[in-house]
């Protein structure tokens, strides 16, 4: 029996498009690669102060029963790189079974389609390349879930440096450039002498993809503390929020004024307030926990 | 006076500032990342706000939240420091916007001294001497001619450089012609544009800087020189002194009029430095740094005058109070920059956790640092945790007590340049007092 499976691939650790390139080779070890999509660019989702990931989705034709191939994949995973034991941990490679024939399957550890599949930008922009049916999907995206994820080109990137830079100014530029990018070679010009160097992939460091990650079938709701992202005054909503209050959509639960501009805090979705520490009238650092609201 | 100013910095200069205000009976904000919400200049504050995350471009450099922490506070000044938005004349010009007094220059003049090349233009102007060099070069032959008044060797640059491309070393008259055509075609091919000029290529100068004091009713000063010439590969400075040793009386006379003449033509207020190169006796200006510099305590301990506290009061509209004929230099300090970071690995930055500190004292030694037992050096900042200065009444006697001094040193838990100091303290180059900007690009003596 034949079954076609959609794979999302992402990566934001070390050389992010080879990592992707060489998922793609294991998945074809797995039956036959019938599609692929280009890869994607897209910002980190949750905490954004992490490194970009390169995305793409592949079509594979394949034997293998759902349970089989979801831990093929993860056998891929881990040969690919990811590291054991760190569940949610940083990602060298992420493999996640999107969608398998027309199956609906709602397993522990085995989901399908994909929960978080008509959220994520960059998962839907590269599926409805590959395949059309999603395209209605990816343009039902919020604006700003769609425009958080871009093509990236194969193409030469240069590195701005200025005349007048010192030697530590150009170094730390590479290294900006380095940690930004996703170069697998760098051609450094000099009036007497031209250096090129590849590349290997970098040892993982600690990041992670938070909201993604959590884990979506345990029994305790999920917390989520709304800091104050600016230093300002902070004003409570009229009538005032109060803990135990729920509310089904997203609620703007007050403003922080800083510059003559007012800035509002939102609950950031639907759920119920389970503790205030914003007071009403005060001034706010960066950082600082507002509200919990429990989900 | 203010009643109030936010500090608009971090580590061992945000301290130095904080001690200022205290002194002066004013109180104190300081601002922070959240790398740093453990650093002991958030601890010394009257008050703190975080003003964003570790990276600096989100905290150190983010001007609304720094302006609304100043505003909330009812800061009546910012002092920024050294690095971060000391020169940045946008922010100076936002920090009046908002009825905050910059403790600095004015905007206008920040932003006049921050380009290089119109300094250059500007100072020369002055009747300062600035590198000799040409306007744009018509041909080899006149190339040869300009170099030949100038005196070899010269570079060669495009004037639409940038990178180092269509830029070459001529040595003598021999090579201009090979050298011409291959930076002026190098220079057509990268920018499209293969005009070129000269300027005089100063070998092995000396890095020698003069700091001035002015305020808002025409009274200027200068006080003294400081000799930076013990620089990384990187240009980072790693030692200075006072006075710079071995320096031609009519050099340094020089220097020091030519500091004064540049900084009243631009009408210069506040704590500024004007940087030279010098070879012999003659000097070259190179830039200004409209800000209180890092190696400031040298000038302080000769001088025995308090540069922050000059600043606030500049700032807050006083007068200096005291003329070029009531200064005096005594004796002879030096500092040592201490880093965080591996001169054996090509001074690559250490961050980690500090787990114990011991730092020198006794007579003659100052040390301005922000490390205790236990900190953390995050990730994100310039490498120094430490700056070592020691006085004495000759330049012998301040070398043997800095010595001293960084043998008493001991930061355990990341590599620093105590021992690299060390080492260069006992170079008969530096013992001597003869060495120029390529001491640490020559092969290291042993002790």
């Amino acid at each position: 029996m034949v079954h076609r499976a959609y794979i999302g691939i992402g990566s934001n650790l070390g050389r992010r498009v080879a990592n992707v390139e060489r998922a793609f080779a294991a998945i074809g070890e797995l039956g036959t690669l019938l599609a692929k999509s280009s890869i994607y660019r897209s910002d980190p989702w949750g905490k954004v102060d992490q490194p970009w990931f390169a995305n793409a989705v592949a079509l594979l034709q394949t034997a293998l029963s759902p349970r089989d191939l979801l831990e093929a994949l993860q056998a891929a995973e881990q040969r690919l790189g990811r590291t054991p034991g760190e569940r949610w941990g940083p990602r060298v490679i992420d493999l996640d079974l999107l969608l398998y024939d027309e199956l609906d399957i709602d397993e522990t550890s085995l989901r399908v389609p994909h929960p978080h599949l008509r959220e994520r930008g960059f998962v839907l922009v590269p599926l409805a390349q590959i395949d059309a049916r999603f395209a209605a999907l990816r343009d039902a995206l919020p604006e700003s879930e769609a425009r958080s994820v871009s093509p990236l080109g194969e193409s030469d990137s240069a590195m701005p440096i200025r005349e007048n830079d010192s030697i530590a100014e150009r170094v730390r530029a590479l290294a900006r450039f380095l940690a930004d990018g996703d170069a697998v070679r760098v051609r450094i010009t000099r009036p007497d002498d031209d250096i090129e160097v590849a590349l290997r992939a970098a040892e993982p460091i600690a990041s992670r993809r938070e909201a993604d990650r959590a884990p979506t079938k345990t029994a305790a709701p999920r917390v989520d503390t709304i800091k104050a992202d600016l230093v300002g005054i902070f004003h409570a909503s009229r009538p005032a929020p109060a803990e135990g209050d729920t509310f089904e959509g997203d609620r703007e639960l007050g403003y922080i004024e800083a510059l003559g501009i007012r800035t509002p805090v939102h609950s950031m979705g639907g759920g119920r307030l389970v503790s205030i520490s914003a007071i009403d009238g005060t001034a706010v650092e960066y950082g600082q926990p507002l509200f919990a609201v429990a989900r | 006076m203010f009643r109030k100013v936010l500090i608009a910095n971090r580590g061992e200069i945000a301290l130095r500032i904080n001690r200022a205000c205290q002194e002066l009976g004013v109180a104190t904000v300081a601002i922070f990342s959240e790398a740093d919400r453990d650093s002991l200049h958030v601890r010394q504050a009257d008050e703190a706000f975080c003003v964003g995350p570790g990276p600096a471009g989100r905290s150190y450099l983010n001007i609304p939240n720094i302006i609304s922490t100043a505003l909330i506070t009812r800061c009546d000044a910012i002092h920024p420091g050294y690095g971060f938005l000391a020169e940045n004349a946008r922010f100076a010009e936002i920090c009046s916007d908002h009825g905050l007094t910059f403790i600095g220059p004015k905007p206008s003049v920040i932003a006049l001294m921050g380009d290089k090349a119109t300094a250059k233009r500007v100072v020369s102007e002055a009747g300062v001497a600035t590198t000799p060099g040409s306007d744009v070069l018509a041909s080899p032959e006149e190339a040869q001619s300009v170099a030949r008044s100038i005196g070899y060797p010269v570079l060669l640059k495009a004037t639409a450089g940038g990178g180092g491309r269509g830029m070459r070393v001529v040595r003598d008259a021999a090579e201009m012609q090979r050298a011409y055509a291959g930076a002026t075609a190098e220079a057509e091919a990268s920018f499209k544009d293969g005009r070129l000029y000269i300027e005089k290529l100063i070998v092995a100068p000396r890095h020698i800087e003069v700091q001035v004091l002015g305020d808002d009713f025409g009274n200027l000063v200068h006080l003294g020189e400081r000799d930076c010439s013990v620089q990384k590969p990187s240009h980072q400075k790693v030692i200075e002194e006072t006075p710079a040793p071995n320096l031609p009386a009519r050099a340094r006379t020089a220097l020091h009029d030519m500091a004064l003449r540049a900084s009243r033509y631009v009408g210069y207020t506040n704590a500024g430095t004007l940087e030279f190169l010098v070879a012999g006796d003659e000097v070259y200006f190179m830039e200004m740094n409209t800000r209180i510099q890092v190696e400031h305590p040298v000038t302080e301990m000769v001088y025995n005058i308090d540069l922050v506290k000059e600043q606030i009061r500049i700032a807050a509209g006083e007068s200096l109070g005291y003329a070029q004929r009531d200064l005096a230099a005594r004796g002879h300090a030096i500092e040592c920059r201490i880093n965080a970071e591996d001169p054996q690995n090509h001074f690559a930055p250490a961050a980690g956790m500090v787990s114990k500190v011991v730092f020198p004292g006794g007579p003659g030694i100052r040390v301005d640092t922000h490390l205790y037992a236990g900190a953390t050096i995050p990730p994100y900042y310039d490498s120094m945790v430490a700056k070592v200065v020691a006085f004495g009444d000759t330049r012998e006697v301040a070398i043997a007590r800095m010595e001293r001094a960084l043998r008493e040193t001991l930061i355990e838990g990341v590599s620093t340049t105590v021992g690299l100091c060390l080492d260069i303290l006992s170079t008969p180059e530096f013992r001597d007092g003869r060495y120029d900007i390529e001491l640490l690009l020559k092969e290291p003596t042993p002790r």
